[in-house]
């Protein structure tokens, strides 16, 4: 099992961010490297990347807000 | 690790970025130009990574000066680039609208077809996320009306790619128009529908040609990029309740693949048209008489759902009470469908 997490230097203060988009479902098959969802803080886009190949599994949904360092997800491997 | 068969999925915005970069590869003739496209990437993310990728001579941020850019984009098209342009919010086409409409549009008829013009201008449509009367129009009624140009929209990033290709390459002027409410930008809200499959070659989807999306029997819903997914969303509603409903999205505004409407509506005898452009002698309207022209038998009368004759509203509540949505689209279906039933 591999953590998904919001890098904890995406941007430089420590305003919440929100999650754009999951790319893939919760239960899908995702492969390593690629973009899974995208998060932005003031208007700004970030990638967040699979850290492993596996099965997706979602813990905030889109639209939720999010604090950097935060696990927003895991790569059932 | 067993299963490997993940797929690379896209949002729209990405979408884009990858098309302009991979036909900026291929043809050097191909130019992009706009407010906030380089060193930002497009406030909606459409021109990510091509500052970085071909330079400041290819990828050019300009001042707020439409009339300026888009009047330079016409003349270079004459002289044989092939300049990409955006502008931001087609909202703001007052001031650029003479080299739109009166320069693009007539360059080739003007010129007995020696002069093309093959740009194409990229412009973010609709609303929904509460930013008022003057950034959330779509408007698509207002350039579909306007011979001598092409104009689409795409509801999902795998035919944002194509469409975006197919522009390009096209020697006329195309009007390219990307709905925010499927950008995959999160202040926008997203629509989890428009995150597609992208295939990472080279392919076109041909402008001019609709898309039935949905097969059915009993209804025919035409949508445009976001009303394309409330079309969607109604009909996988009432599936469960017996309701076999088509959904094509029309892809292209101008111009209109009328072929496909017809066929549609000709075999399931009813139709809902579905647009976020104002309802008076719009998008959905031209559907209906299409149909109607046709001599199509119908069952019921068409129905139209647009946004009513009014400046969009600043307030969520009320924006949100006049928008389309799918609960509008499962009520007009249910009216199509009543005197049959009843």
């Amino acid at each position: 099992m591999a953590e998904v997490i919001v890098g904890k230097d995406l941007w430089d203060d420590d305003s919440p961010g929100v999650i754009s988009a999951w790319l893939y479902e919760d239960g899908e098959a995702v492969s390593q490297g690629s973009v899974i969802a995208e998060v932005m803080n003031e208007k700004i886009s970030f990638e967040i990347m699979a850290p492993a190949g596996g099965v997706l599994i979602i813990d905030a949904p889109a639209e939720t807000e999010i604090e950097l360092g935060q696990k927003i997800g895991s790569i059932k491997t | 690790m067993t299963q490997q068969a993940a797929t690379r999925k896209l949002t729209i915005a990405k979408s884009m970025a990858e098309a302009l970069s991979q036909e900026m590869e291929r043809d050097p003739d191909v130019l992009v130009m706009g407010e906030d496209i380089g060193k930002l990437g497009g406030v909606f993310g459409n021109t990510a990574g091509l500052l970085d990728s071909f330079g400041p001579e290819r990828v050019r941020d300009t001042p707020i000066s439409e009339t300026g850019f888009i009047g330079t984009a016409v003349g270079m098209a004459a002289a044989g680039m092939r300049p990409v342009v955006e502008l931001m919010f087609v909202d703001f086409f007052g001031v650029c609208m003479d080299a739109i409409y009166n320069l693009a549009a007539k360059q080739s008829y003007f010129s007995g077809g020696s002069v093309t013009c093959p740009m194409v201008l990229m412009t973010s449509v609709g609303g929904g996320y509460g930013d008022a009367g003057q950034h959330s129009q779509s408007l698509y009624a207002t350039f579909g009306h306007l011979p001598g140009m092409k104009v689409v929209i795409p509801s999902t990033a795998r035919d944002a790619k194509g469409l975006m290709l197919a522009a390009i390459r096209d020697e006329n002027p195309i009007i390219f128009m990307y709905h925010k409410a499927l950008q995959g930008m999160g202040w926008l809200g997203t629509e989890p529908g428009a995150i597609t499959p992208v295939p990472e070659e080279d392919y076109e989807v041909p402008i001019g040609k609709a898309n039935v999306v949905r097969e059915g029997e009993d209804i025919t819903l035409v949508g445009l990029g976001a009303t394309v997914h409330h079309c969607l969303a109604a009909a996988n509603q009432l599936a469960s309740k017996g309701v076999s409903s088509e959904v094509i999205d029309i892809r292209t505004i101008s111009p209109l693949d009328r072929t496909t409407i017809i066929a549609s509506t000709r075999k399931t005898g009813r139709i809902v048209a579905v647009d976020d452009d104002y309802l008076s002698y719009g998008v959905s309207g031209e559907v209906i008489a299409s149909v109607c022209e046709a001599g199509v038998p119908l069952r019921a009368p068409p129905e139209r759902i647009s946004f009513p004759d009014i400046p969009i509203p600043f307030s969520p509540a009320l924006e949100h009470f006049v928008l389309p949505n799918s609960d509008k689209v499962i009520a007009a279906i249910n009216r199509a469908l009543e005197p049959v039933n009843g």
